[in-house]
Formats: C-alpha cells, structure tokens, sequence
C-alpha cells in the first residue's frame, strides 16, 4: 500500500490536534473539518501551497489552544428569494 | 469539481455568488444572522441551501484588548499585563512598525541636567502653547510625571543620548523656556541623536515581551462592540486568514493614532487613517477638536519628510530667499525656536509675500552647514541622511528645502485626565463612558489644546499609556466575569465588510482618497478663510456621498488590501468631514487653526487690554472652548456643540492654574 509521505503524515496530525483542540470549545468542530476537506483537494505535487496552509494552521491551533479563545459562530447572509 | 482553485478562494469556504438584494427589505432589518453552527447542525456537515455568504467568528474573551501597538498602546498593554491583568493587543501592523517609529525630536521632561529646571516651567509653557484650549489638570499631570516616565524608559534600556558626565542629554526645543517664560530659552528635551521614536518603540516592544500580553498583528480593528452605552469590546479583521475575531472585554483602550492622511502632503505614513476616531464616531460618541490639525514647519519640499525641529534646536536656522533669517522679525525672543503654528504661519506669509525659494518661490530654507559638521554627525546624522535621500542634500553644505507639512492632530477622541473616555452634554456635564479608554494621538485629553509643543508628544504616549493602564487597575480586578453580550454584535460591521467587499460602483478608492486629499490641502490649509472652508465643506459632503459609488477589484477574503484600503477610507472620511466643519464652524485663530478673516483669538475676556473693568462673555459668545462633534454616518452630517476648558489644575498648592493672557514668542 500506499504510504503517507512526511508531509502528508505531518498535515494528518494538524489534523488530529486540531480536532481534539475544538472539542471543548462550541463551534469549531464542523470548520476544522470543511477546511481540511476543502484543501485535500490540492495535488500532492503542490508542495508549496501545502507548507504555506500548513504553517498558517499552526499559527491558527496556537490560538484555538489559547484559553481566551472561546467559541467559533457565523454570520451568514440568507439567499435572497 | 475542478481541483483547481485560486489563491485567493482555497483557502476559506466556498462563497456562492452573493444575489443582489431586492428594493423591499426583507422582514428583519439586518442582513446577516449570527449562529454557532451555521446552518448545520452540530455534527452534521451539509450545510443549508439558504446560505450566500458566510463569515466564521472567533470570539475570545479578554480583561482587557488595547487597540494600535505604536508607543502609547504598547506603554498600555504591558502596564496592564504588569498590573496582572489578561490583556490582548489589537494591531494592524507589526509593533514596530508604528509610526511612533518615525518620531525623531525628543521627549521633554524637567529633569534638569543642563540647567536648572522645574516642572512648572514645562507645565507653563504647555498650557501657553495650547493657546490656552489645553485643559489644565491633564498637563499637570503630565508635565508632573514626565521626569519619573523618562527615567523609567531609561531603566528599560532607552539609549538616551548623553552628556559629558553621562547624564541624559536635553536639547533645545520649541517652546521651551525657563522661569515661567522669563528665563530664556530652556533644555528640556530628552533624545536619542535624532531618532528618539525609533529608539522609544523599540525598547517599549522588547520590555513588552517581558509580558504575556496576547498580540494580535495584522488584525484589522473594524469597530467596537457597544451595549447600552458601555463598551464592551472590539471586532476586528483578521487580515491574513480573513476571518472575523470579537474581542469581548470590559476595558477597551484605543490607541490608534492620528489621521495625517486625509491631507495630500503630510509627514505620516500611509496607515495614518484615524481607525480609532472612526470607530468612536461610529459608536455615536463624540470626537474633540478635530479642527486643530499642526503644520510641522520643516516637512522637506516634494517629498513631505520630516526634517525634526531638534535642527532648529541644535541651531538650525530658517532663511527666505534674500538670505535673511526671517523669524527674528516674527518671534523676536523664541526666533526659530517658537511654537510651531507661529513658524508655519510666519513661512508661510513669506513664501506668500514673494521671498520664498526655489525657481517657483514656494519654499524656505533650513540652513544647517553654520553648525560643526561634528555636531550634525553625532546629534543630527538620521536628518543628514533624509535630506541626501529626499532633497539631494548635503547637509554639511547647502541648506534643505523645506515647507510646512500636515504632522500631527491635536484632537481626538475626548478624556479625562485619567484616559477614561467621556462624553458631554450641557446639562449633565463631563460623563465617562465605562469601559473605554483612549490614550496617545488618538486620544484629546487635552494636554495639546490648540497646538502641541515639540517633543511633549512622545511623553503623552508613555504618561497617558500608563494613565490607562493605572486607571483601569484602580477600577476593575483582572478575572472579573464579562457582562452578557449580544450573540450578534458586530453584526453591522460584517454587513458593512461584505458590501464593501462586493462593491461595484463606479469610482475607485485611489480616485476617492486622492480628491478627499486635495480637498483638505485646499481648503484647510494652514491659513484657512471663511468662504474657502464653506466650499471645503459642500466639496467634502459631496465626496462622502461618492462613497457609496465605490469601486473594490478583489473579492477575495485573504489578505484582500483594497477591502482594507476601502475600510481606511471610510475611516479617513469620517475625520475629514469633522475636521473641515469643526474649523468652519470656529469664527477665531487659536493656536493652529488661523483664519485670515477672524484674525484675533476670541476669549471670555480681552486679555490685551487689562482686565479690570470688562465683563465676561457668556459661553455662547467666546471661543475658549473644545469642539464637539459628532456625525451621522449614513447621511455625513456633522453636528457640532461645545464643552468649556478644564481651568483648575489638579492641586492648586503644589501647582497653580495659568490663567490665559497674550500668547507671543
């Protein structure tokens, strides 16, 4: 089979961080997992992008670990009719 | 589904194409609903077809966010970090990258290394440059605290240039004198070489890393979070993942600036936009004297780089065209050291009266190549370096061409001495707005009045900065439990985000900002008449209505500058259009704000002729007094009403009141 490369091995643990970071706070959830799913669509080629989301999800699980961060809600604009 | 996505559009949600809106409102006024989960629920991940556009919102609780990281947000944010509470730091630029960092003259403070000295002198001298528009208690209290505050940035490690026997270097400043105005010409002004902000914010942000204080860089203040008139936090942009953060907290410090670039030529950066006074207006509270905008003498020709007054200091002159140092006939006793409105208005009535120089006879000259070229190398070399780089000048040989130049703004969002915000009504008096605190250019406290003194700014950051934070010790514990808010606060902001985001009218924001900006440089100038500043006026009403005719290009979320850019201008309008009205409005010259058709300044009392005798004007009738304005942001109206000066000092027995008489150099 298969293996993850590094890389893909190392955005699988962000992942798994993330995730049990968001646990105790409302609303973080279900965003975690649209962003992962939205950005595995990447080629595996596109190694830059990659480390670029990669880095940036760093910075954002610091502040989601953070103990003032304390929920994540939406303003959502309803269609018009 | 194409695996190919832009740059700008991976990185978020995918965003439907926003529908226009119909021309009948729909049943809720507001457009946009707040939920924890969208519209999912928990675990469920579909999401609704009713969606069009969302924004995710982190909220954080703090006890206190302090917005701008220049020096007085970052003197605030570390002293209350210090003080033990939990405190975050709202920024749009890195640090140190504030315009703090641009300062070059000095702090003043009497410390008196180079001779005798007290803080009443430096107490006199403030209230005389504000024009007597400064209210007493607050210079007293910063001109009592100023030899403490410089020494406490000297403990930081703030490389203070120095003297023979190492103490701390004090130059001549604009301004300054000794004996009550007496005694000559005084040395009170504290520097590093010539790059004394620079120093400043640098030695603040390293001890500031001392601190846990949490820093937010790169999030972009949007407006703050108001509940039945008490300030209950902030919601800001996050500029590099584009989400929204609310930053809910009981103590709110703004420390945003000033908004030097409603003007064409001005000394300040580009992110001098007046974030701070904008988002005050917005929450209906009013702004003071915006009118009051300095011209800093010796901004170099062209380019508007600051040339500090610290050249004038160390014996600079100024020179017209004939060669002659012209500021002996103007301030006789000062000469080139007197305050800088009656500087600017002196080069000015120069250049007006056909001595200026240059093929267009527009300019003046800073003549430094007199001084010792070892001098300039030690105490001046950052200038040395500006002129060969902005004006192709050697220093050491010709002198610099120069004009005044928009630097700095007295007015701001109005406190008492302590840093809390207040707002006023005739009846009720001076009424402080809980949990909000201003400090630094873009608070009016008012220590500057109508004009500021050279180097007293520097020092009302760190005062004032430490003011808050000792304010907001005294008032609150850290770990108190934050009152309930809204779950859709801020929701008006957001709205105003998206519309601004998918604005497609027909001017672009550079087209809108640079006529905002050559309205203001004509019209408000730094000698302004009545019948120019109407037209000033009706022009600027007419450019703040363009502003729903706006433009944006990029309709990304992730680092989208013309969004911020936008944002800015709406904020640069908002203190545009006070300012423009404000000095209108006030039919007297005071300090900064010279009318060439009311050319005396208009108090309760003559004070060129001698008291005995004459009655005291009523309030309505004289013009020592603070402008308040407010707007009405959807219409650009701007309302204006009055608030007294604050005369007593804070301890008459240790430091009596100056009562007004003729202000002359």
């Amino acid at each position: 089979m298969v293996r993850h490369s590094k890389l893909q091995k190392q955005v699988l643990s962000l992942y798994r961080q993330f995730l049990r970071a968001g646990q105790d706070k409302p609303g973080f959830l279900p965003r975690i997992r649209d962003e992962f799913r939205e950005n595995s669509r990447l080629k595996k080629t596109d190694v830059m992008h990659i480390e670029y989301l990669y880095r940036r999800g760093e910075r954002q699980l610091e502040q989601l670990k953070d103990v003032n961060t304390k929920q994540l809600g939406t303003f959502s604009k309803s269609r018009e009719t | 589904m194409a695996a190919v996505c832009t740059a700008s559009r991976v990185l978020t949600k995918k965003v439907l194409t926003a529908k226009a809106l119909p021309a009948v409102c729909q049943s809720s006024s507001r457009k946009f609903h707040f939920s924890i989960y969208g519209n999912r629920d928990a675990n469920n991940a579909k999401v609704s077809d009713g969606i069009s556009t969302q924004y995710p919102v982190v909220d954080h609780e703090f006890d206190a966010v302090v917005v701008g990281a220049g020096g007085a947000g970052l003197r605030a944010a570390f002293g209350l970090s210090e003080a033990g509470f939990n405190t975050a730091c709202v920024t749009k630029l890195f640090p140190t990258r504030s315009h703090t960092v641009a300062a070059q003259g000095g702090i003043n403070a009497a410390l008196g290394n180079m001779e005798g000295d007290d803080w009443r002198w430096h107490f006199y001298d403030t209230v005389k440059g504000s024009d007597w528009l400064g209210d007493q208690d607050a210079i007293h209290y910063m001109t009592e605290q100023a030899p403490a505050a410089v020494v406490e940035l000297e403990n930081f490690g703030m490389p203070f240039s120095r003297t023979e026997d190492g103490k701390i270097y004090q130059r001549a400043f604009g301004g300054q004198s000794l004996k009550f105005g007496k005694g000559g010409q005084a040395h009170r002004c504290c520097c590093v070489a010539d790059r004394t902000g620079h120093s400043l914010l640098h030695t603040l942000y390293g001890r500031s890393l001392r601190y846990d204080t949490s820093y937010f860089v790169e999030y972009f203040a949007l407006d703050l979070l108001m509940e039945d008139g008490e300030c209950k936090g902030v919601i800001a942009l996050c500029m590099e993942d584009g989400s929204i953060h609310r930053f809910r907290s009981k103590n709110t410090v703004i420390a945003t600036g000033g908004y030097g670039r409603t003007y064409f030529s001005c000394t300040s950066a580009h992110t001098s936009t007046g974030d701070g006074n904008a988002m005050v207006t917005r929450a209906g509270l009013p702004c003071q004297d915006l009118e009051f905008v300095q011209f800093h003498p010796t901004g170099i020709y062209g380019a508007g780089c600051l040339i500090t007054e610290g050249c004038r200091g160390e014996g600079g002159i100024l020179i017209n065209s004939e060669g002659e140092r012209f500021m002996e006939r103007y301030a006789p006793n000062a000469k080139d050291l007197a305050s800088r409105d009656v500087v600017s208005r002196s080069m000015t009535i120069e250049i007006r009266e056909g001595r200026g120089c240059g093929p267009e006879k527009d300019h003046v000259h800073l003549q430094l190549h007199h001084l010792p070229p070892q001098q300039l190398a030690t105490r001046l070399p950052g200038i040395s370096e500006t002129a060969m780089i902005f004006a192709g000048v050697d220093v050491t040989k010709e002198p610099i061409p120069v004009l005044p130049t928009v630097h700095y703004n007295m007015g701001g969002i109005p406190t008492n001495y302590k840093g809390q915000v207040i707002n006023y009504s005739p009846e009720g008096g001076d009424k402080v707005v809980p949990g909000l605190y201003a400090c630094g250019e873009a608070g009016c406290a008012s220590v500057h009045g109508a004009n500021r003194l050279g180097a007293n700014s520097l020092l009302d950051l760190v005062v004032f900065g430490r003011a808050c934070a000792l304010t907001i010790a005294d008032i609150c514990t850290p770990g108190e439990k934050l009152s309930p808010l809204k779950p859709d606060a801020g929701e008006e902001s957001v709205a105003n985000l998206d519309k601004v985001r998918y604005a497609s009218g027909s001017m672009r924001t550079s087209e809108i900002r640079l006529n905002m900006q050559k309205t203001m440089q004509n019209h408000a100038a730094v000698f302004r008449t009545g019948s120019v500043l109407k037209e000033g006026c009706d022009k600027m009403d007419a450019i703040y209505q363009t502003l729903d005719d706006i433009k944006t290009f990029d309709r990304g979320i992730v680092w989208n500058t013309d969004l911020v850019e936008t944002l800015e201008l709406q904020n640069l309008m908002l203190n545009g259009v006070q300012t423009i009205h404000s000095a209108e409005q006030r039919k007297e010259s005071r300090g900064a704000h010279a009318r060439e058709d009311y050319k005396d300044r208009m108090d309760e009392l003559d004070y060129a002729r001698p008291l005995a005798g004459q009655e005291k004007k009523p309030f309505e009738e004289h013009w020592r007094k603070h402008t308040m304005s407010n707007v009405d942001v959807k219409t650009g109206k701007v309302t204006l009403k009055y608030r007294p000066v604050i005369d007593h000092s804070l301890n008459e027995e240790d430091c009596t009141h100056i009562p007004p008489a003729i202000r002359s150099y």
